[in-house]
């Protein structure tokens, strides 16, 4: 997600599709779309990867469409409950969806960039003590012995597999440092030496 | 240097209870000592029956060895600890407690539960506060602002706990958010 040239994240992360309306004729670039060769005429739409639109756009060449991972429909969906939301549905399992939101807010003006930076701030806020707490609750599962998979609930199950791919990096963080402070605690009490 | 990933993003429990370690505690040693030069410092002479101040590593070294009585630290009792818990299931903010006395109070219960009195209790009432400061900073996280956050007085084994992800959370939110006059692409 940084704008850092060879960071990983950003690659990932710009590798989703948008859709784009060209606005004048590309010679011999219709294999873009994937199959057909020819040229693209203007007003073709076509599914363009980010890191390629970006360009486009800039250079006035193309005009693009919100994409539908931050259409109105899941921005209602968002606003209604932000943790019901599976956002690894939206951009692909292993996919970053606050990177890509992040990118197509750069191509966006001041408004529609402003509404879509507040989307994404407040999905966050709201699902972060909700990815924290499974952490913990995952932490203590296995460092008591590794008591197995205790699915629980479905819905904290299916949270847990619709985290974009942030989350799920803060979540092992979070389990990872919760585990280590309970097995150092939990040493204490069966007293070494 | 470079370390192994899983120590990147923090400082072990076991390390700050390394650091901890340097804290003096007072005891009754049972054995008698020249005053002597360590590489933190010359401490003794040790005089029994009077009290001397040592380090903690040192305090249970002896007392593993039967050499000596710790004295529990002024915080370290049923009383003192009762009432910060009151405090702190009261309050909404954290309640002061003695920086390291995670590490201190498991090492003494470790060490020396026979030197305090009413171990179990102590014990619990540690278990207690914890789980309070724990529901605390939970609620601090909702709080979360790409810009800052304060948590008073909360201790070092909490802090390392909730630093990972608290900080990548600070990164995640700093990214997503906006400062307004940031250039967007289409601005001509």
């Amino acid at each position: 997600m940084e704008d850092d040239y060879y960071s990983i994240d950003s690659i990932l992360a710009e590798n989703q599709k948008i859709q784009c309306t060209f606005k004048v004729d590309v010679p011999d670039m219709g294999h873009l779309d994937g199959g057909k060769a020819g040229d693209i005429k203007a007003l073709s739409k076509v599914q363009i990867p980010l890191w390629m639109a970006y360009i486009l756009i800039y250079s006035d060449y193309a005009d693009f469409t919100i994409p539908p991972p931050f259409a109105a429909r899941v921005r209602n969906a968002l606003n209604a409950e932000p943790r019901s939301v599976r956002l690894s549905n939206l951009v692909g399992q292993g996919g970053l969806w606050y990177g890509f939101g992040r990118m197509m807010m750069h191509l966006l003006n001041d408004e529609p960039a402003e509404e879509l930076s507040r989307v994404l701030t407040e999905t966050f806020r709201a699902r972060l003590p909700e990815v924290i707490d499974q952490a913990q609750h995952f932490a203590s599962l296995q460092a008591s012995a590794g008591s197995g998979s205790r699915g629980g609930d479905a819905t904290v199950a299916q949270f847990r597999e619709g985290m974009d791919g942030t989350e799920r990096e803060l979540f092992q963080l979070a389990q990872e440092s919760a585990k280590k402070t309970k097995v150092w605690y939990e040493t204490s009490e069966r007293g070494r030496r | 240097m470079a370390l192994p990933p899983s120590l990147r993003t923090s400082i072990t429990p076991p390390e700050l209870e390394l650091v901890a370690s340097e804290q003096l505690v007072e005891i009754v040693p049972l054995v008698s000592m020249e005053r002597t030069a360590f590489i933190s410092g010359a401490y003794g002479p040790l005089r029994p029956p009077t009290k001397c101040k040592v380090p903690l590593w040192m305090a249970s070294n002896l007392k593993l060895k039967k050499k000596c009585h710790i004295v529990p630290p002024v915080w370290l009792n049923t009383d003192f600890l009762q009432e910060r818990l009151t405090e702190e299931t009261t309050s909404p903010s954290f309640s002061e407690m003695p920086f390291r006395f995670a590490e201190l109070a498991k090492t003494l219960l470790d060490v020396a539960p026979d030197d305090l009195q009413n171990p179990e209790r102590i014990r619990s009432l540690l278990k207690d506060i914890r789980e309070a400061r724990q529901a605390k900073s939970r609620e601090g996280l909702a709080k979360l602002d790409h810009n800052e956050l304060l948590l008073n007085n909360l201790c070092a084994m909490e802090i390392n706990e909730i630093r990972p992800f608290f900080v990548r959370g600070m990164d995640v939110l700093t990214k997503l958010t906006r400062e307004p006059g940031q250039d967007a692409m289409d601005q001509t």
